[in-house]
């Protein structure tokens, strides 16, 4: 949250007096890389891995797909559980590896991927931390909105409550939903935050985005290790950099993949928390 | 260590054998107008081809044998003045200089002996002219020395809008900045658009860049020595200037006529203005406020108490705000122990500190940061005889660390936090022996031993993984008490000077230095902003420490009518602090797990023609250099280049003095563009996400920057009633042809001109970022 402020300096101090252009670069040869997306959930249906390939800087469209892999994953380093590739065959889940039979992540478990990608082997180990509960969300009216709404009848802030327990070091990883469609500020915002500067109540923190009488608002929040949570901070600063000017140099966000393969293993606990938005100013 | 200073005792006194039937003659030299002391004046004894520089207080100090001699004053911008001195006992002669004016300019032809550029020990050296500053071409019209000095020779700055400076392959935390001996610690007002330095009250401006003086230390690179006037101490006069950005009032006087003086001046910007920003609640501005009086208790005592503050404040309505700010005072107190014994004792207490404030009620917070310094410097000089002079002191600095505390709002989520605050002791001593070996040869050596103390009362964790960023393990903790010693480095700086005087107006000059600097900027990117830290050196910090040899030489032209010199170095630094990759810098409790350090190079060569007179003055300079960085842990241990590096640099600076109401000033700079990371490819992550994929660190370059600026100066006739009045306009264009300068680059989703996405949201570009198009600027100024 604190990183927010640096960009929103940054942003200012280029606002004042700054034009900005589009140029083309030269990017060099890229080695292709492997990425791996992978997320194990304390719930159905929700774990998967997802194998692409990297792309050219300026490549268009989706990116190429890794569909022969070979994936598993071993929980509390005993029973093994694999992984196909697309099982059911859908079009739009090419390059997902999908647990065979039913498979929720255990609060407290380790999880060890193995990904072998034409005979060379990424490893990740990563344990699922708890997370607290979402006590409940609540609706605002936003006066400014009202009067310049950025989208029609949009103008309803949810608001978040939830107990914050001081006696563990927890990080979070917050997503955001409007009627099933994520909802983000800026399509580069990570919401992450760090217990470090938190006090045991959460309350009245303000989720992404207006929201309109009537629609669902939904929240996501995933406990993170404190290795995801510095994950998604670097990749939070390196989709929000100003090039190594005031911000530090971009770099690769560390991760928790052995050979250099890029993205992350994510492995965490799920709360959620849905309402239909209403007028408070009704009640 | 004690034995080598020893030898540096026993080889004075052989100085101090000869001693028999010489006199002293001492004083200082003043401005004939203002009564302020001129520092850098060369003394001259015609009769035994030798002399000295008057010091940082205007006092010289000359022991010859009895007999007669002829003494010349001579200093840049001022008539030289021949007294003769028929010495039969100790003597003190005050001299006043007038200012050389323009007719005088060009009739003088006599044959005059090569000026300080050529004579002068010292090298690496540049000197900014506040009163030509005054009337160059400036980024809204405000006259700002950070900006000239960016254009001399071995200076490479970061792109315009920004007032760091980067001295010979040094970063920009390297350079040492005063404000009359107090160091300032961020010197940039609007992030860096002008610089703290108020050109209305600045008296001089010196650069080190190598040979430094053994009396500096505590930074690598440079030296920049601002001082301020003392105040007029003849007659009440006052200065003001209207400009487009800010408003400035200067006024000193007499406080009592020869004795005592004071000089006021203050400047507040009026961005909000400009920034049509004031149709809202937002307010942002800036200001600083200088203000000094002196004492002169006796011949032999003078008192000062200079005093600085200025501050940037932002508030974006109700919601956000930050500011940050310097405040320094400096009490000094000369003392002339006896004729030839000058001494200087100094207390200076300084603060730098930030604030970021939020007011949004969940996320409330106010967050607090500071630096605080208080130093005790004793320097002495001591006149042996015109070929022997003595420098030598004590410096002790206290420094205390307040990283940050953070203060929940009311119905803040947040929770108090807070940083350990660190502290730090700096002790000197310094010695420099400036010793005349022959009528060509002149030496200076000497060095500093500093003694640095990191105490307590801290609380010193050890890592399983000093260098584990992602997942730090704390496995065990020491307390320590008041002032008690946690670590300690003691160094040793030699520093050599000598020069050489060749036929023909001309000199050699050689200088070695090595400089260690024991606090840290708490920086990864390319420019400070001000909201970064500083950190003393730790048991995770070691002193950063550089080596530089430079060797130049120096002619003169046409009876010093232009000056010439060349110059190269070589720059060795050892555990020079940088960052891991994706350090995380802001409110880090485990701060040391980011510290990388390693090794940097840096060589270049540089050529400055100056011209000091005549109605055209000004200089071209060139710069070669290169400088790179090798660091365990950044760029996977590869060497890169550093972010300030620029293979080529050339300036041009001149003024033109059409007549007496027209002046013309002009600037061109050139620098080859400076390097920069850009990816290699991207990937895809999560819903939206497409990060770049970064396989070197500075492997492109941006393009090359150029600029040229322009700008008059119309000094109307004096309006009859009043002939104390002047008033003047300054007329200025800023980068005249427009050039689109690259500031940065950065890459991001296609998005349209109103931030939209384009298509899909999977295609990335990169895009520029350029400042000022041309732009014109207004200034009035008045004078009474």
């Amino acid at each position: 949250m604190m990183k927010a402020f640096h960009y929103l300096l940054v942003v200012c101090f280029l606002c004042i007096c700054s034009c900005e252009e589009v140029v083309t670069i030269d990017t060099g040869d890229l080695e292709e890389r492997v990425i791996i997306e992978g997320q194990v959930i304390n719930a159905p249906d929700q774990s998967f891995i997802k194998l692409t390939k990297s792309r050219d800087f300026y490549a268009d469209g989706p990116a190429d797909r890794i569909t022969n892999a070979e994936v598993q994953i071993r929980i509390d380093e005993s029973e093994v559980v694999s992984f196909l590739h697309n099982p059911e065959n859908d079009p739009l889940m090419e390059g997902y590896y999908l647990p065979i039979g039913d498979f929720i992540g255990q609060i407290g478990s380790s999880y060890e991927l193995q990904v072998t990608v034409e005979g060379v082997v990424y490893e990740a180990v990563e344990e699922m931390l708890p997370v607290t509960s979402i006590d409940s969300l609540t609706t605002k009216f936003n006066e400014d909105e009202f009067e310049e709404p950025d989208e029609e009848g949009r103008f309803f802030e949810v608001l978040l409550n939830a107990y914050e327990p001081q006696d563990r070091k927890d990080q979070y990883l917050f997503k955001f939903y409007r009627n099933d469609t994520l909802v983000q500020n800026f399509p580069t915002d990570v919401y992450v935050i760090d217990d470090l500067i938190l006090s045991d109540r959460i309350d009245d923190l303000t989720i992404a985005g207006f929201y309109a009488i009537g629609e669902s608002a939904e929240v996501e929040m995933y406990s993170l290790t404190p290795e995801a949570f510095v994950f998604y901070s670097d990749l939070a600063n390196l989709l929000n950099g100003d090039g190594g000017m005031f911000s530090p140099p971009p770099a690769n966000p560390r991760n928790n993949l052995s050979n250099g393969a890029l993205g992350y293993f994510q492995v965490s606990a799920l709360a959620t928390e849905q309402i239909i938005v209403f007028d408070p100013r009704q009640d | 260590m004690c034995r080598y200073f020893l030898i540096l005792f026993s080889v004075l006194s052989i100085g101090l054998v000869h001693a028999q039937e010489k006199f002293t003659v001492n004083g200082y030299v003043r401005d004939a107008k203002s009564g302020e002391e001129l520092l850098g004046v060369t003394v001259y004894v015609k009769e035994k081809n030798t002399g000295v520089i008057t010091n940082d207080y205007g006092f010289y100090s000359l022991t010859l044998d009895q007999g007669e001699y002829t003494f010349s004053f001579s200093f840049i911008g001022y008539e030289t003045f021949d007294q003769k001195v028929l010495l039969g006992q100790n003597e003190t002669i005050n001299i006043n200089l007038s200012e050389e004016s323009l007719e005088l300019n060009e009739v003088v032809v006599t044959a005059e002996r090569p000026d300080q550029n050529v004579v002068d020990l010292q090298m690496s050296k540049n000197e900014i002219n506040i009163a030509q500053v005054k009337k160059l071409p400036a980024l809204f019209g405000e006259p700002d020395i950070i900006k000239t000095i960016q254009m001399m020779p071995g200076v490479i700055s970061a792109g315009e809008g920004t007032s760091s400076f980067f001295v010979r392959g040094g970063s920009a935390d390297q350079n040492l900045i005063l404000i009359d001996e107090a160091p300032v610690y961020d010197p940039s007002h609007l992030f860096g658009l002008f610089s703290v330095f108020n050109s209305d009250v600045i008296k001089s401006t010196e650069l080190f860049k190598g040979g430094t003086p053994a009396q500096y230390g505590g930074r690598l690179s440079s030296v920049l020595d601002v001082r301020t006037k003392d105040g007029n101490n003849q007659e009440f006069r006052g200065d003001a200037g209207i400009g487009s950005l800010a408003s400035s009032i200067m006024l000193e006087g007499p406080i009592k006529k020869d004795k005592s003086s004071f000089i006021f001046s203050a400047r507040r910007s009026y961005v909000d203005v400009f920034l049509r920003a004031a149709n809202q609640d937002n307010l942002v501005y800036f200001y600083d406020i200088n203000a000094k009086v002196n004492w002169r208790i006796s011949d032999k005592d003078r008192i000062f108490l200079a005093l600085y503050t200025g501050r940037d404040d932002f508030d974006f309505g109700l919601d956000f705000g930050f500011d940050w700010g310097n405040r320094t005072a400096t009490l000094r107190w000369n003392h002339l122990f006896n004729d030839r014994l000058f001494s200087n004792t100094t207390f200076v207490a300084n603060r730098f500190d930030y604030g970021l404030a939020s007011s949004s009620e969940a996320n409330a917070f106010n967050w607090d940061s500071n630096l605080r310094e208080l130093s005790f410097k004793e320097d002495l000089n001591y006149y042996i005889s015109p070929a022997l002079t003595l420098d030598f002191g004590y410096h002790l600095t206290y420094r205390k660390f307040a990283p940050g505390v953070i203060e929940p709002g009311p119905e803040s989520i947040l929770k108090r936090a807070e940083l350990q605050n660190e502290r730090a002791l700096d002790h000197a001593i310094y010695l420099s022996i400036k010793h005349q070996i022959t009528d060509k040869l002149t030496l200076d050596y000497g060095g500093r031993l500093s003694y640095f103390q990191n105490v307590g009362d801290y609380t010193l964790y050890t890592y399983a993984d000093p260098q584990d960023n992602v997942n730090p393990i704390r496995l065990d903790s020491t307390q320590y008490g008041n002032f008690e010693n946690i670590v300690d480095y003691l160094n040793f700086e030699p520093r050599f000077n000598a020069r050489y005087l060749l036929n023909g107006d001309a000199s050699l000059k050689f200088s070695y230095q090595r400089m260690v600097q024991n606090t840290h900027l708490i920086s990864s990117g390319t420019v400070p902003v001000p909201f970064n830290t500083w950190a003393p050196s730790s048991t995770f910090l070691k002193p950063q420490k550089a080596d530089q040899w430079a060797l130049g030489y120096f002619k003169n032209f046409k009876n010093n009518m232009y000056e010439l010199s060349l110059e190269a170095y070589y720059k060795d630094i050892q555990n020079v602090t940088d960052f891991a990759d994706n350090a995380s810098i802001f409110f880090n409790r485990d701060l040391s797990t980011e510290f990388r350090q390693g090794v940097s190079e840096a060589y270049g060569a540089e050529v400055m023609i100056q011209k000091n007179r005549g109605p055209l003055t000004g200089f071209v300079s060139y710069t070669w250099s290169r400088v790179d960085r090798t660091v365990d842990g950044v760029n996977q241990g590869r060497t890169f280049f550093a972010n300030y590096d620029r293979r080529n640099t050339f300036n041009v600076v001149a003024t033109y003095e059409h007549s007496a109401k027209w002046t013309f000033g002009g600037s061109f700079t050139f620098g080859t563009g400076r390097p920069i990371t850009i990816p290699s490819g991207s990937y895809e992550y999560g819903e939206n996400y497409i990060p770049d994929i970064i396989t070197e660190r500075n492997g492109y370059r941006l393009p090359a920057y150029h600029r040229m600026d322009l700008s008059a100066t119309l000094v109307p006739q004096k309006v009859r009633k009043n002939p104390n009045i002047e008033t003047s306009w300054v007329f200025g264009l800023y980068n005249l042809y427009s050039r689109k300068n690259p500031f940065t680059l950065f890459t991001t989703i296609q998005i349209d001109d109103d931030g939209n996405i384009i298509g899909d949201g999977t295609i990335k570009e990169a895009r520029m970022i350029y400042l000022f198009p041309i732009l014109p600027s207004i200034t009035y100024n008045i004078k009474f």
